[in-house]
């Protein structure tokens, strides 16, 4: 047999990366991925809680509050920004394109633990008036076009906007029920509307409600698609939040003791 | 060991005469409100909620008039809109109608200073409990201001709670139950796609056997983030089928989701809301009020107003009743004072010099009125930077009409609590 062909230096380095990701640990090989993985979960779930609260608010909360004009827009800004931070973080550092759903799914038992405890046995509200949201499907689009693309910059503009137009199509569904037309108090109005009358929140008065209050009532009536065109928009400016926490806020101090090549 | 079972007993003896405490007090907290929140911007009479006893599904009603007064103070924001809501504890009950003025109000109203609104609110018991009920008055920028309050006890019923709505095509349905648990086998279908997708990428099995997390890092960091070394197996083939499949069965919900829900909702509307301006009751203008300064004593919980009022009207009237934010007194009998709102928030009043004003004439009056609830609610300013009172003086004249006038005065306390600190 011949001698094997000559090898170039790159072919070996590649080799050799190969060989590290195979190394086998003595000690805590997988361990750490367990306990990474679950013990994320709760500060993952939270930070996308706060997040959506501070940004969106009542918009989530409430069915009679998910309205046409702002719940496409402001969600959509709310909900892409920490999401874009664990993708940044998984992706760069795992090469996994899982950052938007692993939030997704970290938010989805949260806010569902936090919705049934706090609000449905502890406030005697019913679950389906303040149902959440899911971001679960709309991450993984986004994750999707993360590994597709494996660039954050066609993710945050491709990506971001189908993640907030998926986020308000797959809510719009459940939503569906409580926009049918009901006979009450002598006026047309939704099952919704009738929620946020029947179900007494002493706090929120109606007037807190912005509904349609924009000035996108030119379009043929349509505010709809206006606002989840600009909420569309929004998400890309939101990614580009989730990058700078992901890459100065949470990742930079760990840069500082870790050897970079 | 010892001084740890006295410490655990100290601590549990304090929890329980706190909560105890908090509550023999008044459940909402009204009481922290500044009292120049409730007495110088509104005041509520003629408040009435009953019946006090009822089971799960059956009315309570609270009817009642609200009065922005012309002191609204200029340290709030002026008022312009406002929500009359009751305020229980969370949906306790369930409002089922609502009247301001007598036109149906589904949302929020205009108001304005000297808009007087009679309000009626039907709601159903919900949830079994003993519960304060009071109605709301929420101005925007303000906040929620509240009337006087009353217990009221919801036993359970053998049926369920039901709050029947009625669709535009005739339908009925329980507003408790509509959506059924579709949104949540939805949420959970969606969910559980994104669980796999997680397993998929973290967790070794067949699909990736030598599947692991946080040992990448010795890798990806001697690449850049474009580069998913494909060629040795950083991400792989598999990995793209498996995350496009995963993607695609995603995609095929959405679409079946909506086709489902166009068949099944084709009809839906935009969420709708009402603001009106309630039209205003005719009033009818009997008199003026000159406040002369009023005097409280803290030890005694009695309030003295000094004050002289001017019949302007045809027929002579009598000083009937002053309201302060949410407390009546009442110049009468024991009847007329307890018809005159719920039994915590009304009180007598002693009217000294004569309480009947003929017409054209002036008369030098004061009033005397005694409430532990004055200093319990915090209605008057003891340590505040507004040393005053406001409130509505009701006059009825001898044809049996009613009018109210607003009395705004300075108050001094006839002592201001001493301060070490
Ligand atoms: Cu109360």
């Amino acid at each position: 047999m011949a001698a094997a062909a000559p090898v170039s230096l790159a072919e070996q380095r590649r080799a050799e990366l190969g060989r590290l990701l195979r190394k086998k640990y003595k000690y805590l090989d997988r361990t750490w991925d367990a306990v990474f993985w679950i013990t994320a979960i709760f500060i993952v779930g939270a930070a996308a809680d706060i997040t959506k609260l501070l940004f969106a608010g009542d918009w989530d909360f409430w069915t009679d509050w998910k309205d046409p004009e702002w719940w496409p827009m402001v969600t959509a800004f709310a909900v892409v920004i920490i999401p874009s931070a664990l993708q940044y973080i998984q992706w760069t550092a795992w090469r996994f394109p899982t950052g938007a759903t692993y939030t997704s799914v970290c938010l989805f038992a949260c806010t569902w633990i936090g919705r049934y405890f706090q609000w449905h046995v502890a406030e005697y509200y019913p679950l389906n008036f303040i149902w959440p949201i899911s971001t679960v499907g709309a991450g993984i689009f986004m994750d999707w076009i993360l590994l597709k693309t494996g660039s954050y910059i066609i993710t945050s503009l491709v990506g971001a906007p189908i993640f907030g137009i998926t986020v308000w199509a797959f809510n719009y569904i459940p939503l569906a029920p409580f926009l049918q037309p009901v006979q009450f108090m002598n006026h047309i109005v939704t099952v919704a509307d009738v929620q946020g009358i029947a179900y007494i929140r002493s706090q929120t008065p109606e007037y807190l409600r912005h509904i349609e209050r924009g000035t996108l009532r030119s379009f043929l009536g349509e505010a709809q698609y206006v606002s989840l065109a600009f909420g569309s928009t929004l998400a890309i400016a939101g990614y580009w939040v989730g990058q700078f926490i992901g890459r100065y806020l949470s990742v930079w101090p760990i840069g500082k003791y870790i050897k970079n090549y | 060991m010892r001084t740890r079972l006295w410490k655990w007993f100290l601590i549990f003896a304090f929890a329980v005469s706190a909560t105890s405490y908090a509550r023999s007090a008044f459940a909402h907290g009204e009481a922290a409100d500044e009292p120049f929140l409730k007495n110088l911007t509104v005041a509520f009479y003629d408040v009435h909620i009953s019946p006090t006893n009822i089971k799960v599904g059956e009315p309570v009603t609270i009817t009642g008039s609200v009065k922005v007064l012309p002191t609204w103070p200029f340290t709030l924001d002026p008022p312009v809109t406002a929500y009359v809501n009751p305020v229980v504890p969370g949906p306790v009950f369930a409002l089922r109608d609502r009247t301001v003025n007598g036109v149906p109000a589904i949302g929020s109203i205009a108001i304005d200073r000297n808009g007087i609104y009679n309000f009626k609110m039907v709601m159903l018991g919900r949830v079994p409990g003993r519960w304060h009920v009071h109605p709301g008055f929420a101005v925007d920028g303000t906040g929620t201001l509240i009337g006087p309050g009353q217990w009221v006890d919801v036993e359970p019923s053998a049926t369920p709670f039901k709050y029947e709505i009625t669709l535009l095509d005739g339908k009925t349905l329980d507003l408790e139950h509509v959506g059924g648990s579709g949104v949540w086998w939805w949420s959970f279908a969606g969910f559980l796609i994104g669980v796999v997708w997680m397993f998929y990428w973290t967790v070794p099995g067949p699909w990736r056997p030598d599947r692991r997390t946080v040992h990448n890092l010795a890798v990806t960091a001697q690449l850049p983030t474009w580069d998913q070394g494909r060629d040795f197996g950083l991400v792989t083939e598999g990995d793209h089928k498996w995350s496009t499949f995963i993607a695609a069965v995603t995609l095929a919900m959405l679409v079946i989701g909506w086709l489902y829900m166009v068949s099944q909702y084709p009809l839906r509307i935009k969420q709708q809301t009402d603001r009106f301006t309630p039209p205003q009751p005719e009033v009818t203008e009997m008199g003026q009020v000159k406040a002369l300064g009023s005097v409280y004593n803290p030890d005694t919980h009695t309030l003295t107003i000094n004050l002289e009022v001017k019949n302007t009207g045809a027929n002579p009237f009598t000083i009937k009743q002053f309201t302060m934010g949410m407390m009546s007194f009442v110049n009468g009998d024991k009847e007329a004072v307890e018809k005159s709102g719920p039994p915590d928030f009304v009180a007598p009043m002693q009217v000294q010099g004569n309480a009947t004003v003929a017409p054209g004439q002036t008369e030098k009056v004061t009033l005397k009125m005694s409430s532990e609830m004055l200093d319990e609610e915090r209605l008057i300013p003891l340590n505040d930077p507004q040393e005053i009172i406001a409130g509505l003086l009701f006059v009825q004249d001898t044809s049996g009409k009613t009018s109210s006038i607003t009395l705004r005065s300075t108050l001094q306390p006839t002592e201001f609590a001493k301060k070490y600190f």
